[in-house]
């Protein structure tokens, strides 16, 4: 279980549910936040690119919403956390 | 068992370079190995359990058949039938997942054969070298000329 505090005093807890160091693979699962999601369950995957000795990586996720909010979570889930959490990766190994 | 895994980004949509590789009877207008392709009895080319003849550029032949091929998922199987080459048990997987960081498409190709202890390294290198690495740059090479 971790307890994030966002930049903007937001509280985030999630749970753990499957880390796997041989497969690269982890998932977790959002208990609270003030996001309004529900059922969250986001998974988190590397696979190696051989050529260049590379990673690939994907970060997915499923939850459910209301209907409404559908457009502006997928959005900011996608582009916000997990296109920034990539290049924040990127500065981080370079690539 | 010999276990190849090779893959690559290219810089193209997945859908560009799945209308390249989903044609089984088209890796001979790319595939730096391959001379001709034909595709036996008439069958199309994406009829599962139809059969590929290469000549090879040494002369070479194979056949090989389409096991299985998914538009949905962008993969295609196929196996071995005949070689010159004492491989045995050969299946290969081709898949494209796209990546959405710059609208790219990451490729993997993996196969498990079987080989003679004496051969098997030598084939491995072949197989992951000559075909799948070779493969990506002329399918990178194509998909550029193409654009």
């Amino acid at each position: 279980m971790r307890d994030f505090r966002l930049r903007n005093g937001d509280r985030i807890r999630e749970k753990l549910l499957g880390p796997s160091d041989y497969d690269m693979v982890c998932t977790y699962s959002i208990l609270e936040s003030p996001m309004g999601v529900e059922n969250y369950v986001a998974t988190l995957r590397l696979t190696p690119v051989t050529d260049g000795d590379k990673t690939f990586m994907e970060w997915s996720a499923e939850f459910d919403c209301s209907a409404e909010r559908e457009a502006e979570l997928i959005n900011t889930i996608g582009a916000g956390v997990f296109q920034g959490g990539f290049d924040a990766l990127k500065r981080a190994f370079g690539g | 068992m010999p276990h190849v895994v090779k893959s690559t980004i290219l810089d193209a949509p997945t859908q560009r370079v799945w209308e390249a590789l989903r044609d089984f009877n088209g890796h001979d207008r790319w595939h730096p190995a391959v001379a001709t392709s034909q595709i036996e009895r008439a069958q199309a080319s994406d009829k599962i359990g139809c059969v590929r003849r290469f000549t090879l550029k040494d002369g070479s032949e194979l056949r090989e058949k389409l096991l299985a091929l998914s538009d949905a998922e962008q993969t295609f199987s196929y196996c071995l039938l005949d070689t010159p080459i004492p491989m045995f048990n050969y299946v290969a997987y081709v898949r494209l997942l796209p990546v959405t960081d710059g609208d790219r498409a990451f490729c993997r190709w993996e196969s498990r054969f079987t080989a003679r202890p004496a051969d098997a390294e030598r084939i491995t290198r072949m197989v992951a070298q000559d075909i799948y690495q070779g493969g990506f740059d002329a399918i990178r090479r194509h998909l550029k000329e193409a654009a």
